[in-house]
């Protein structure tokens, strides 16, 4: 860019803070308390957020592949107007479950229905969910909700069944701006691995030490936390304004 | 996130923790006592109700193992107008599309899209895990078209053909059969007892003339007129039976009221005012791209491949992009910092943006002189250039010549000798100036022509004063200081020249590009000067300019295999379409006036710059029947009503009433606003349903076609043979009872001269669909069993097998199994040209337009780029009939993410997004004492809407940002009454607010009219005049 593009340059200026991003994966079978799933893997997600197109097409099919319940969402693109020097522009930051390695969500369980695979991917048992919600007031990523179909608790799975049968998770395949990248992080030469490596990728509220498994490429750190936006999604799942953003 | 957590969370903000936490216990105590299910139980305990995955890949081995009961079938998308190609999963024994997502063969859902000639099964492992194949090759659908399959479902489909009972529009209806149907609407009679209704068969009259004093009309049956949406790939068949069986000229789609504005100022550059070609920035490969009132990858066409190849482009590619818009959208994206940029400007003032970039290059040596120099396409070649344009060639321009703005033809200097019908036709050379200053014909001259001079030739009959087309381009973009337009547009002079000089840093690898941005007051000539930015650095057909698109291997031809586009008895349409396309002069209007001694203006504009519009149907043809009156409408996936600003206030009244407009007919699959008023509704088939095939506008490097198919058994009626009831059974039974040629058995001729029937929709796409596979430099190959069985065409073969030759049905079902046909990615380019170019040469100066009058004041037009401001018909500018003072703001709309006109049933993108705030400037937003939630009255001229506003600074200060897609009051948002039966009430369908119901008419204008930019006639929705007020706070 030459001196003149400063003329309509925004000049955004974000200074980067040093990423606190974790030491490569603990692997999944050292960690007691998790079952299920194979250990030699440990499923991970990186967003590049500018790649988002805030197009919502994650939002849908997963509800579509995961016949989530209407008014409900496993994942959503928060999509917030900022302001910087007086000038405006867009920002997109999909949001789902971190599938963390310390997950909040798993001690206040009161019957084991929440759980960690030792892939990593954090579920939910419906038949042993008694849909008390104390997860879901636990989580700080606000990603679990209690199905008013099923009154169990509900969150994203990473599309575990798809990954079983060695798919990608619904948001993933149909990201049109090629954002969700998933993987293994056991896998040194995985798209993930690669990208936790040279990327510096941060993560959602670092200071909760939950150890998210959800990363983002060129996230502004000021994104890591509650965000000083105006939300221009407008009130998904028929929440009133005053309560319709994330935390 | 959801609802529940929501509310604990309030609760908890509220100082309720204590009282919440002991909620969750008494809850848990009475769940854990109950020891059952407290709702209803999944089908697995960690996946919940999710479906078995499609097919499952073995990892290791990849190894492709399907899942019994489940195909995975390639067909395109309808939720907007892109028609993505798409792959769509059904559970077979329920008639249920499970879910969609991309087809990895399309390149409007897939980049890099897959080779053509790859098998299925590759296809399949392609979107999978195996070597993390799926993350390169993933092939996707936006939240629109995940969420589009509910419209086959949806419980105010339309699945009988149905009889209004009671007045127009009011919301009563009674079955009718099909065979009555067909009779009804062919013979009529006095079919609602309110008198006579003419039918089809009288109605199609192709000899006697509507008006015998203006024969140049034509004849009655132009009384029928169609209104279509989008070619949705069936267009062809609605055509041949209209246009050519039937015989009435008057077929238009929704343009004139979409983005065709955008489309007429292309056309004016790429001279052809009626197809309107445009190009397409490169978005693969430009350096630089500016975006004037188009949204990439937060709307617009193709949305999917724009936005995965600026979001590809702006992070790992080398694209920076700026969208000039006076709304900030997901175009913008901060996360990428310097790469993207939005710039606000005030609606309608694009075309001063553009002339005063324009003025900074003239004045800085910044136009690509090399280009714009040769004066023909084989001096072009021979210079490097992949395109040529008229710039040097030499326009009259002399007050009082008979010729003025005309271009100065080999004819006029004596070289050549042309009888009256040849001359200053093709023939007829254009004359340029050589390097030594001597006239020449423009192909004659093997190198460089002056690119500027104003002066006078010498010819038999005198001097004439003479331009160039680039100086008549001068002149206009000097009118103004950088200063001046500046001051019009709202963008500062530093940030245009900074603009201008980032357009010309790149060579050839900088686009611009615009759409329904220009549909303001003035925009014809907004989107002339955007498109001429690109002839100024001469970008076309370059690899990482702009591109033409490869276009599409054409089904409805005659050939290689079947004859679709002439059959015998066919009609060739003929007179004068009611939009009035063609030259006032050639009237008999015109005629009668002149002889009278006043010539204008007419009685309403003429449009010889314009294709047909529907813009005019309804207030011109229904209730002013100017220049002839409309006796039968017929409605295709049309909605006019809701998609014209302005037009309900004008027309709504006549359409209620059956003497003004005796007939109309919808043909659709839901109730919307312009069906409502129908007589008869015949249900449509929907999306996956449907055969046809699509292709993209533009912005594909590569021949394309999309193939649609039936992978689910219709939700429409069944007939007693089996065939559904649909547009084409319909039209199919209305010909046959009609007599009409082209329809019946023996209708459909091979190359041989054997004839086929043409009586189910197969028997017409299957036959297109074997012309596309013999298309190209060679057929396509044979599908494999393999291809058949894993694609679901298994479930069309038995109707290949019947329809097509026994060396055809594997092709077409090698066609079918990969959703259309794809030329290969890798033949996009020829080096750094694009292998599909435009040859002709651009137009700087575009003589039609130079040379033709308003039909209103009898002025001439500006024959290049132009700044000027929005004005009605008689060219009074906007605001001088609706003052700032009264009007202070301006209205402008912009595309939705999620919704399309037509999606706002499908409920899954109405919870996300139920409804349309609309955005006003912060600092307005505190002057007027108004918040975010607040509910506010906005008033135009033309009418008053209730609305909730959002305050934001990504709207430009005195702008009022309205999202396309709300504010229905039908689609289900009012429950109709079939056979006693109401529909579903969810009055959430009807939230919002839909700027057309906001637009104005044109009070320079007698009768009944809506505001059109007065040479493009598209309606004007950006920069309506307004008011506003706060009526309540937020809830």
């Amino acid at each position: 860019m030459d001196r003149s593009r400063r003329n309509f340059c925004l000049g955004a200026g974000a200074a980067t803070i040093g990423a606190a991003m974790p030491a490569a994966a603990a692997p999944g079978d050292a960690t007691p308390g998790r079952r299920d799933g194979d250990p030699a893997h440990r499923w991970a997600m990186v967003v590049d957020v500018g790649k988002c197109v805030g197009c919502q097409a994650c939002t849908v099919a997963c509800i579509m592949e995961n016949d989530v319940p209407e008014n409900s969402f496993r994942t959503i693109v928060s999509t917030y107007e900022v302001t910087e020097r007086g000038k405006a522009g867009s920002y997109m930051l999909p949001r789902l479950c971190n599938h963390c390695e310390d997950p909040p969500c798993i001690p206040v369980c009161p019957t084991g229905a929440t759980f960690q695979r030792r892939d990593g991917i954090v579920v939910v048992d419906n038949t042993v969910c008694v849909g008390c919600a104390y997860c879901v007031q636990a989580c700080p990523y606000d990603a679990r909700f209690i199905n008013h179909e099923t009154q169990t608790a509900d969150k994203c799975t990473f599309c575990v069944h798809r990954v079983e049968a060695g798919l990608l998770p619904a948001c993933v395949e149909t990201c049109v701006g090629g954002a969700r990248v998933f993987g293994d992080l056991n896998d040194p030469d995985s798209a993930v691995s690669t990208l936790v490596r040279e990327e510096s990728p941060k993560v959602l509220k670092p200071e909760q030490g939950t150890r998210p498994r959800v990363f983002y490429v060129g996230l502004d750190p000021r994104f890591q936390g509650k965000v000083d936006g105006t939300p221009t999604l407008w009130r998904p799942s028929g929440q009133s304004h005053a309560e319709k953003e994330h935390a | 996130m959801s609802m529940s957590r929501r509310l604990l969370l309030k609760t908890s903000a509220a100082g309720g923790a204590l009282a919440a936490f002991a909620g969750g216990f008494s809850d848990t105590g009475r769940k854990l006592v109950k020891g059952a299910w407290a709702g209803d139980k999944p089908d697995h305990a960690i996946s919940g109700n999710a479906p078995a995955p499609e097919f499952r890949v073995d990892p290791a081995t990849g190894d492709l193992v399907p899942t019994p009961g489940q195909i995975v079938a390639n067909v395109a998308c309808l939720g907007c107008t892109t028609l993505c190609g798409v792959r769509v999963r059904v559970d077979v024994a329920k008639n249920k599309v499970l879910r969609v997502a991309g087809n990895p063969y399309s390149p409007l859902s897939t980049d890099p899209f897959l080779p053509y000639g790859t098998p299925i099964k590759e296809s399949f492992k392609s979107l999978s895990r195996l070597d993390e194949k799926g993350l390169n090759g993933r092939s996707t659908a936006c939240g629109r078209g995940n969420a589009a399959l509910e419209m086959l479902t949806s419980p105010f489909r339309v699945a009988t053909p149905m009889k209004r009972v009671g007045p127009r529009g009011s919301g009563q209806w009674e079955p009718i059969a099909f065979d009555r149907l067909v009779e009804e609407i062919a013979e009529g009679g006095d079919l609602f007892g309110e008198g006579p209704v003419p039918g089809l068969r009288a109605l199609r009259d192709l000899k006697t003339p509507i008006d015998p004093a203006a024969p140049e009309l034509g004849p009655k049956v132009n009384q029928v007129a169609l209104l279509s949406s989008v070619n949705d790939g069936r267009e062809p068949f609605v055509r041949r039976f209209f246009n050519q069986a039937l015989g009435t000229i008057n077929f238009v789609g929704h343009g004139s009221y979409c983005g065709g504005a955008y489309r007429s100022g292309s056309g004016a550059v790429f001279g052809d005012a009626k197809k309107m070609p445009h190009a397409k920035p490169d978005l693969q490969n430009a350096e630089f791209v500016l975006f004037i009132g188009t949204a990439p990858s937060n709307a617009g066409n193709p949305f999917k491949r724009q936005a995965m190849l600026l979001a590809k482009g702006r992070t790992d590619g080398v694209l920076n992009y700026v969208v000039v818009d006076p709304v900030l959208t997901n175009a913008d994206n901060r996360a990428a910092a310097e790469r993207s940029n939005w710039i606000p400007i005030r609606p309608g003032t694009d075309g001063a943006l553009v002339m005063g970039m324009m003025r900074w290059m003239f004045e800085n040596g910044r136009i690509d002189a090399n280009y714009l120099s040769q004066p023909n396409g084989k001096a072009a070649e021979a210079a490097g250039e992949a395109g040529w344009c008229n710039a040097t060639h030499l326009v009259i321009r002399q007050a009082g010549h008979p010729r003025d703005g005309r271009m100065l033809r080999a004819s006029d200097l004596g070289w050549v000798t042309l009888d009256e019908k040849e001359r200053y036709g093709a023939k007829d050379a254009f004359v340029v100036l050589d390097p030594a200053g001597t006239p020449v014909a423009h192909d004659a001259l093997m190198g460089p022509a002056a690119l500027f001079h104003d002066g006078t030739v010498a010819t038999p009959a005198g001097d004439v004063a003479v331009k160039t087309g680039l100086t008549l381009l001068r002149e206009e973009a000097m009118r103004l200081d950088l200063r001046g337009y500046a001051d019009a547009c709202g963008i500062p002079a530093d940030v245009i020249a900074g603009l201008a000089q980032e357009f010309t840093s790149h060579g050839k690898k900088a686009a611009a590009n615009a759409h329904g941005g220009m549909m303001a007051g003035n925009g014809f000539y907004n989107a002339f000067g955007v498109v001429t930015l690109n002839t100024l650095i001469g970008n076309l057909n370059w690899k990482g300019g702009t591109i033409f698109g490869g276009g599409r291997f054409p089904d409805e031809q005659d050939g290689p295999r079947y004859r679709l586009a002439s059959f015998p008895g066919q009609v060739k349409p003929s007179g004068t379409a009611i939009s009035r396309p063609v030259p006032y002069e050639k009237s008999s209007e015109f005629k009668a006036k002149k002889e009278a001694g006043k010539p204008y203006p007419a009685k309403a504009p003429w449009y010889p710059n314009a294709p047909q519009l529907t813009t005019e149907y309804l207030t011109s043809g229904v209730v002013d029947g100017y220049p002839y009156p409309l006796k039968a409408l017929f409605l295709w996936n049309s909605n006019p009503v809701y998609g014209i600003p302005g037009v309900r206030a004008q027309v709504e009244a006549k359409l209620r009433d059956p003497k003004a407009l005796p007939l109309i007919v919808a043909i659709d699959p839901f109730i919307n606003e312009s069906t409502a008023f129908a007589d008869y509704i015949v249900p449509d088939t929907v999306l996956y349903e449907t055969w046809g095939w699509a292709s993209p506008w533009a912005g594909v490097p590569t021949k394309t076609s999309t193939a649609r198919w039936p992978v689910v058994t219709p939700r429409t009626d069944t007939l007693p043979d089996g065939r559904h009831v649909q547009m084409e059974s319909f039209l199919i039974a209305l010909a046959k009872r009609l007599g009409l040629p082209g329809f019946g058995p023996d209708a459909i001729a091979d190359m041989d001269g054997r004839t086929y029937p043409l009586e189910r929709p197969e028997d017409w796409y299957l036959r297109g669909g074997a012309n596309i596979a013999w298309l190209g430099k060679q057929p396509v190959p044979d599908a494999t069993d393999e291809d058949i069985a894993l694609s679901g065409v298994a479930r069309v073969l038995p109707a290949l097998q019947a329809t097509l030759k026994e060396e055809e049905w594997r092709k077409v079902a090698f066609v079918l199994a990969r959703g259309g046909r794809y030329q290969n990615q890798s033949e996009g380019f020829e080096g750094d040209k694009a292998t599909h170019r435009f040859k002709d040469g651009l137009l700087v100066y575009n003589e039609a337009v130079g040379a033709a009058k308003s039909s209103v004041t009898g002025k001439r037009w500006t024959g290049t780029a132009a700044w000027t401001p929005p004005a009605f018909a008689d060219g009074t500018p906007m605001r001088q009939v609706h003052r700032v003072e009264d009007w202070p703001f301006q209205l402008v709309s912009s595309k939705s993410v999620l919704v399309s006109a037509y999606t706002i049933a499908a409920s899954r993108l109405r919870h996300l997004h139920p409804e349309n705030p609309v955005g006003i400037n912060a600092e307005d937003a505190r002057r007027l004492g108004i918040a975010t939630g607040d509910r506010i009255r906005i008033a135009t001229p033309g009418g008053a809407e209730l609305a909730t506003a959002i305050v934001r600074h990504g709207v430009m200060p005195g702008v009022l940002a309205v999202e396309h897609g709300f504010g229905h009051k039908e689609f289900g948002a009012r429950p109709h009454v079939i056979g006693g039966h109401s529909q579903p009430a969810v009055p959430e369908i009807g939230a919002g607010v839909n700027i057309n119901d906001l637009g104005l008419p044109d009070p320079t204008r007698p009768g009944a009219s809506v505001w059109l930019d007065p040479i493009a006639g598209t309606a004007v929705r950006q920069g309506l005049p307004a008011k506003l007020e706060r009526v309540a706070a937020a809830v």
